[in-house]
Formats: structure tokens, sequence, C-alpha cells
């Protein structure tokens, strides 16, 4: 068995198969070893697909987080249960695919607030990585949107957005949700083209490109990447092993990082691989786990935590949830995409910055009403048509901006999961201010709810969770301040990379996927002028 | 448990069985029996009033699941051939149509327990699943036109339509033109 690479990558989600992506199309017989630890799941699979449409069951749910395996402490629930995918192409096994890029003001929270942290980037430095990511990811979006800058237009056209979306959009202009002030036209209010939801399509999806189960590959899971790079008869040197935890990372100096070990999961034995590059791409839980694991006479706080930061200032969104209700439904209508196509950005500026900004949607799945549902539980067509066009439901959604703080934090807890990584436990509190921050805003969706002429059921700040968790060990400019450069190295180190929203200072409004590939193709880009220089 | 509320069938159908999925490794459906199944198949269509004409154009999806079914682990042969003596029983019981209508509408099976009868297993592994199947595959489309609205395109998880939006693959909002039935 190899056991020395040019690059070992430790996981196997998206961030790993966009950097060796990236590498092995640069120079096809660069030697890479991506470390994966969890099991393959198998994917394309018709049987698997018929049990996911007719029984609603999909076969990578087990690695999911139990309650036992990860918890939390604070004042606020962090859900962590049943969120991560842990296996080879990691949780784009099932995200969303909602494809969002951070806006400017995301890169200078803590210029623009006093809160928060600053990236040690700009917008400006990511744009055009921003746009190979969404040609990657090919991602369909709306090019008149103006919500943000960008130089190249979206590779495929826009979902267009249903007719229940309609409603609410009325509401919003009403309201002045479409206008923004600032950035666009700085000191005039303009009206934002903002409403549709950029979404990964990938290569071959029919329809939603959403599904949580695809038997063609035709969503973007970063699996079939992987997949691809391992089929193609240029890439002799790249390997993948599933079922392999690693669980330390040594050096041979302060600054050398010389080898990581892990476990083979199906034979128990243990083996040390030594790489020139190492890059942690394990996602924001197990980075800082395994960087504070990695202690040695070099680092006797675990690798990169000589000022104990790692781990700290963990952010995730907060969902804030306000569903109405309709007397009546009389055309029928249900939410045929399985995805929100309508958003707006009216709150995702920098003039909201310092309260929260939130990132609004109609929900992905109102209205509407399960049909087989109801024929399973016996109704009659009669009975049925009631319920289709009787009452009808509206959720509006929107994920709130958070501010890393440095009491905040995720780290290990004793005991090992099913695969072998250490289990997880998450403090988490909120401030008074920020409770009210969050009820304020949920104030405004409520506005839009009743000016769609409904009835306000429910009105809610749902708990933040691991979906979305971002900054365990960010990138500044200095140790005293961050874990890593700008680069998304490890201070001090002149080989150990982070490639994870692990490493982002800031967690935006919007979800992190996009920005993620962005940076991976920034740090392919990092290693091959490295090489060449 | 189910048991003590079936109120339908006779000794088939309340015979007690495990709720594990009926063993059946190894074996095969025969043609006769994909008839008798797609008899159960069509008979929702019927019984909903959800089809264009008839459950034909779902014939080559309906029996791709099928052998989805069959030929891989774990095999739901010896399910199908389950259902099959259940609806011969109910059809010697009611007569074909009220066999239907006693099983779609009056099993008093709870659909999320597990099934511990023949005819639980019929509903919940053949039947249930066959519905799923049947809605998914373009059986929603039947609703949305009752009171002159549009016909429903999609259904979350339905395989259909293009790669590109040149024909609206969902009822569509478009803000020019007049969308105004629900004012
Ligand atoms: C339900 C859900 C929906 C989401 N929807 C969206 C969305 O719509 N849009 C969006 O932008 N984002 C979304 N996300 C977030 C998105 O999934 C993540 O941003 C993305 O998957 C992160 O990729 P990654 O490669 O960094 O990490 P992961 O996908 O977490 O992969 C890391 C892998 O590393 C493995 N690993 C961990 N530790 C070790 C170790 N020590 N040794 C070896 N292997 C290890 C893990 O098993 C895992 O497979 C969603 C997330 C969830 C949970
Ligand atoms: S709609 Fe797209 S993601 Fe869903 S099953 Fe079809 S090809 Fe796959």
């Amino acid at each position: 068995m190899k056991n020395q690479f040019d690059y070992i990558i430790v996981g196997g989600g998206v961030a790993a198969a966009t950097i060796a992506k990236g590498l092995l199309e640069h120079k096809h017989d660069t030697s890479i070893l991506i470390l994966e630890a969890g099991p393959e799941i198998i994917a394309k699979d018709r049987r698997f697909w018929w049990d996911y449409i007719t029984r609603g069951e999909r076969p990578y749910t087990f690695t999911y987080d139990q309650k036992f395996e990860a918890n939390s402490t604070g004042n606020i629930d962090y859900q962590t249960d049943g969120v991560r995918v842990k296996a080879y192409g990691g949780s784009t096994m099932h995200w969303g695919a909602w494809s969002l890029r951070f806006r400017p003001e995301d890169f200078n929270l803590f210029t623009n607030t006093g809160e928060g942290a600053d990236w040690p980037i700009n917008y400006e430095d990511l744009e055009t990585y921003y746009n190979d990511a969404e040609a990657y990811l090919s991602v369909c979006g709306d090019d008149s949107a103006n919500w943000v800058p960008r130089s190249k237009p979206y590779p495929v056209p826009p979902f267009e957005w249903t007719a229940a979306d309609g409603e609410m959009i009325k509401a919003w202009e009403q309201l002045d949700v479409v206008y923004q002030d600032g950035d666009i036209n700085p000191g005039k209010k303009s009206k934002i083209k903002s409403g549709k939801m950029p979404v990964a399509r990938y290569r071959k999806c029919m329809t939603t490109g959403t599904c949580k189960y695809c038997p063609i590959g035709g969503r973007f899971n970063a699996q079939y990447v992987l997949d691809d790079l391992k089929e193609d008869s240029r890439f002799i040197n790249f390997e993948v092993r599933v079922n392999s935890p690693v669980h330390k990372v040594n050096t041979s100096s302060k600054s050398k990082i010389e080898s990581v070990t892990y476990t083979d999961n199906i034979n128990g034995k243990e083996h040390t691989i030594t790489g020139d590059t190492i890059i942690l791409a394990s996602g924001a839980y197990n980075v800082p786990k395994l960087l504070r694991a990695s202690k040695n006479e070099f680092w006797e706080n675990g690798i990169g935590n000589d000022y104990d930061l790692v781990g700290r200032f963990v952010v995730s969104h907060s969902m804030l949830n306000v569903v109405g209700k309709a007397q009546s439904n009389p055309n029928g209508w249900f939410q045929e995409y399985d995805f929100p196509t309508l958003m707006s950005h009216s709150y995702n500026t920098k003039e909201h910055q310092k309260k929260g900004k939130i990132f609004m949607f109609k929900n992905r799945t109102t209205p509407n009403v399960d049909i087989a549902q109801l024929m399973i539980d016996g109704k009659t067509r009669e009975e049925i048509d009631e319920i289709v066009y009787g009452e009808m439901t509206v959720n509006i959604q929107a994920f709130l901006e958070e501010k890393g703080k440095h009491s905040n934090r995720l780290e290990a807890k004793p005991g090992k999961d099913r695969f072998g990584l250490p289990q997880t436990t998450v403090h988490f509190s909120r401030t008074e201010e920020e409770m009210k921050n969050a009820n304020d805003r949920l104030k405004l969706l409520e506005q839009i709810i009743e000016k769609m002429g409904l009835e306000i059921i429910s009105s809610r700040v749902d708990k933040p969770g691991g979906h979305h968790t971002t900054g365990t060990a960010r990138m500044g400019t200095s140790p005293e301040n961050s874990v890593a450069d700008k680069f998304m190295k490890v201070h001090d180190t002149d080989n150990l990379y982070i490639c994870s929203n692990a490493a982002f200072p800031t967690g935006s409004a919007v979800n992190p996927t996009l920005t993620l590939t962005a940076m991976a193709f920034r740090l392919v880009d990092h290693f091959i002028k490295k090489k060449q220089n | 448990m189910n048991e003590e509320v079936t109120s339908i069938g006779g000794s088939v159908c309340n015979e007690k069985l495990s709720a594990g999925l009926i063993f059946a490794e190894g074996q095969n459906l025969t043609h006769q029996n994909k008839e008798a199944l797609w008899e159960i198949f069509e008979a929702i269509g019927f019984s909903w009033s959800n089809t264009i004409y008839n459950s034909n154009n779902q014939r080559s999806s309906w029996y791709e699941m099928l052998k989805a079914k069959t030929e891989n682990a774990p095999n739901y042969t010896g399910e199908y051939v389950n259902a099959i003596y259940v609806i011969d029983e109910l059809k010697a019981m009611y007569g074909k149509e009220d066999a239907y209508k006693k099983l779609f509408f009056e099993s008093n099976i709870d659909n999320s327990a597990p099934p511990t009868t023949r005819l639980a297993h019929c509903k919940v592994y053949v039947v249930n699943e066959f519905i799923r199947m049947q809605i998914t595959a373009g059986g929603f489309k039947s609703w949305g036109t009752k009171y002159g609205g549009e016909q429903a395109k999609n259904y979350h998880g339905f395989l259909g339509g293009t790669r590109y939006n040149r024909i609206s693959k969902v009822r569509a909002y478009n803000p020019d033109s007049n969308n105004l039935k629900n004012e």
C-alpha cells in the first residue's frame, strides 16, 4: 500500500473533491490520497431510488450523528443530530443545492459593526473563483439580478417562480421589501431584482436537481465528482480510502507537517501516511477537533491552538419561521419544487449587519398537500378535494446572520462515534440583545404574512445547527486573532491547510457551499502558483 | 397492533404474520402474478379518478419498479404474492368492485404500525407503495382544475421535463400574466 503522496486530503466531501479535481486537471499524475472516515453509500441505484419514492427511505441517514454522539450546552440548543452525512461525498449527499454568493460586506463584518471578524480577503479577491464555482456546479440563476456584483452570467437560466410565489411577491411590493438601500446605488433606494433562487443543477438533472436520492447522478453530489476522478485513466496516482478516520496530524518540527495517522475501520489497523501538503477538508466539526487532538512537543495544545482559538467563534444560522393560513386554496396550489423559488436580499445588506442580516425566502414545502398520504389514509377523492382546495398554509423563512463569539465553542467530548471520530459538544449561547434582534426580525416576516391576507398560526426562531456551521478554525491576519492565514494555511506551519467552512471568519446570511467551493478553487490556484515559483 | 381493529376479509386476510418483509430470496413473479398486481395498481386510478383515461401511461414505470423491487434484495416477491392472495379472498367475499373499496377505504389498517396480518402486509408493503408511485408518476396531475385553475405539473421527486426551461415545469407565476384567480 502506497504511503507517500504529494497531497493528503482528510475528508471526502465537496471541498476535498473540488481540490482533487483542480489539482489533477492541472497535472494528471499528481499523487493525491483522500481519507474519508465514513463508508461509501451506493449511488445512482434504481432500487434505492424506488425505496426513496415509495417509502421515503434514504440509504445514508444511518451515518447522521445520533443524539448521544453530539450534544450542546448553553442557553440555545444547537442541533447536531440528524444533520451531517459522514460518508464518501459528505453532506452534499443530501444538501439543498441552494448556491448563493456571500455579499461584499460579509468580508468586513468587524470593520462595519465592531463585532465578529473581518476576512483577510475581500469579495473582489474571490469574485472570479465564484464564477468558476458556479460553472462547476452549473448554478442556475437570474442574470438580471443585481443583489450581488458579478462579472459573468450564470451558467444556467433560473427556475421560474411557482404560482403561489405571486401572492408573496405582491406583499413584498406593498411593504417595500423589493427595495434596498445602499450598495447598488449608494444613498438611494433602488428596486432590487433578487427574487429567483440560484440552485446547483449539475449535469443531467431533468427537473428539480434537489431530490435527496437521485438514480442517475443528476443532482450535485461530491460523490459523483470523486467517482469521475477515480474512473479517469489519466489520474493514475489518485486514491480514495473510505472507512479511514484520521485521528492525528504529525509534525517533525513546529512548521513542518509530516504525516497523518488513520485507522482502517475494516480491520482495525493503524496507518501513518506522509504527504508534502496536508489539507484538512473534514468539515467545520472535525477540523477543530483534529487540530486539538494533534498534540506534540511543538504544539502542546494541538496544532494551530497556541492562542486557544481552535473551535471558538462557532456560528451557524438560526431559521426564522412564520406560518400563515388562508381559508381556501381555489387553485389547489402546492409547492411543486422541493426548494424555495422566491427569495429576497433586501435585509441581506450592509445596513442590516449590525442587527443581524437576514436572507428571506418562501419556504420549500408550502403550500403543500401530501396527496399520496391522504390516499394511504383512506380518504376518498371528495375528501381529498376538500383538503386540496381548502385551507392553505404558507410559510416564510429567513436565515439569520450570527457573529462569532469567543465563548461559543465546538469541541470533542470523550468517546468515539460509530466511524471512529471523536464525539462532539457545542457550547452555544446568545445574548439578550441577539434574542431581541431575532424577534424583531420575526416581526418583519409576520408583517409579510399579514399583508398576504393570511392569519398567522405560528411564529418562531428555530434552533441553529450543524447544517451551516462556520468559523471554528477561522482565517485572519495573525495567530493572535485566528487559526489560519488568507490562504487557509494554519499559522506557523509550512504545509498544513484547512479547506472548510471552519475557515470562514463570518457566516453571512446565506448558505456556505458556493463560497466554500470558490475558496477551494482559490486554494488550487495558490498551490499551482506556489509550485511554479 | 393492527389485528384488533381489522374488520374486513376472512381467514387469509387475518392470518398473523411477523412484521418484516416476507422471505422470498431467489423467487420470481410469474406473468400471471404481474397481471394480478397490475389490476391492483389500476384500481387505484379508478378509485381516486386521477388518471387521464386509465393507468396505461404509467405501466412502464410501474413495471420498472416491480423489477427493481423483485430482482434486488430485499426481494418483494413474497409481499406481492401475499397481496394477490389477499385480494383474491376479498374479491371472493365482496366482488371485485367492493373488494377494492374495502381494501382502500375500509381496511382499518394503521399505516404507521408494523404490519402483522396478511391484510396489513398487503396494505403497507404493496398498496401504500403503489399509491406513492402512482401519485409521483403523474397521478398528482388531476388536482388544480376543479375551480378553473391550472393542472398541477410537478410533484416532489417527479422525474419529468427537460433540463431547459422552455416549457414551464410547474404552475408558474409570471408577473406579466393574469394570475389573479385567488383574488
Ligand atoms: C441538510 C443539509 C442541507 C444543506 N443544504 C445546503 C444548501 O442548500 N446550500 C449550501 O450551500 N449548503 C448546504 N448545506 C451545507 C453543505 O452541506 C456543506 O457546506 C458542505 O457539505 C460542506 O462540505 P465539506 O466538504 O466541507 O464537508 P462535509 O460534506 O461535511 O464532508 C467532510 C467529510 O469528512 C469526513 N471526516 C470528518 N472527519 C474526518 C477525519 N478525521 N478523518 C477522515 N474523514 C473525516 C466526514 O465523514 C465527511 O464525509 C446543507 C447541509 C445540510 C446538513
Ligand atoms: S429530478 Fe433531478 S435530482 Fe431528482 S431524481 Fe430526477 S435527475 Fe435526479
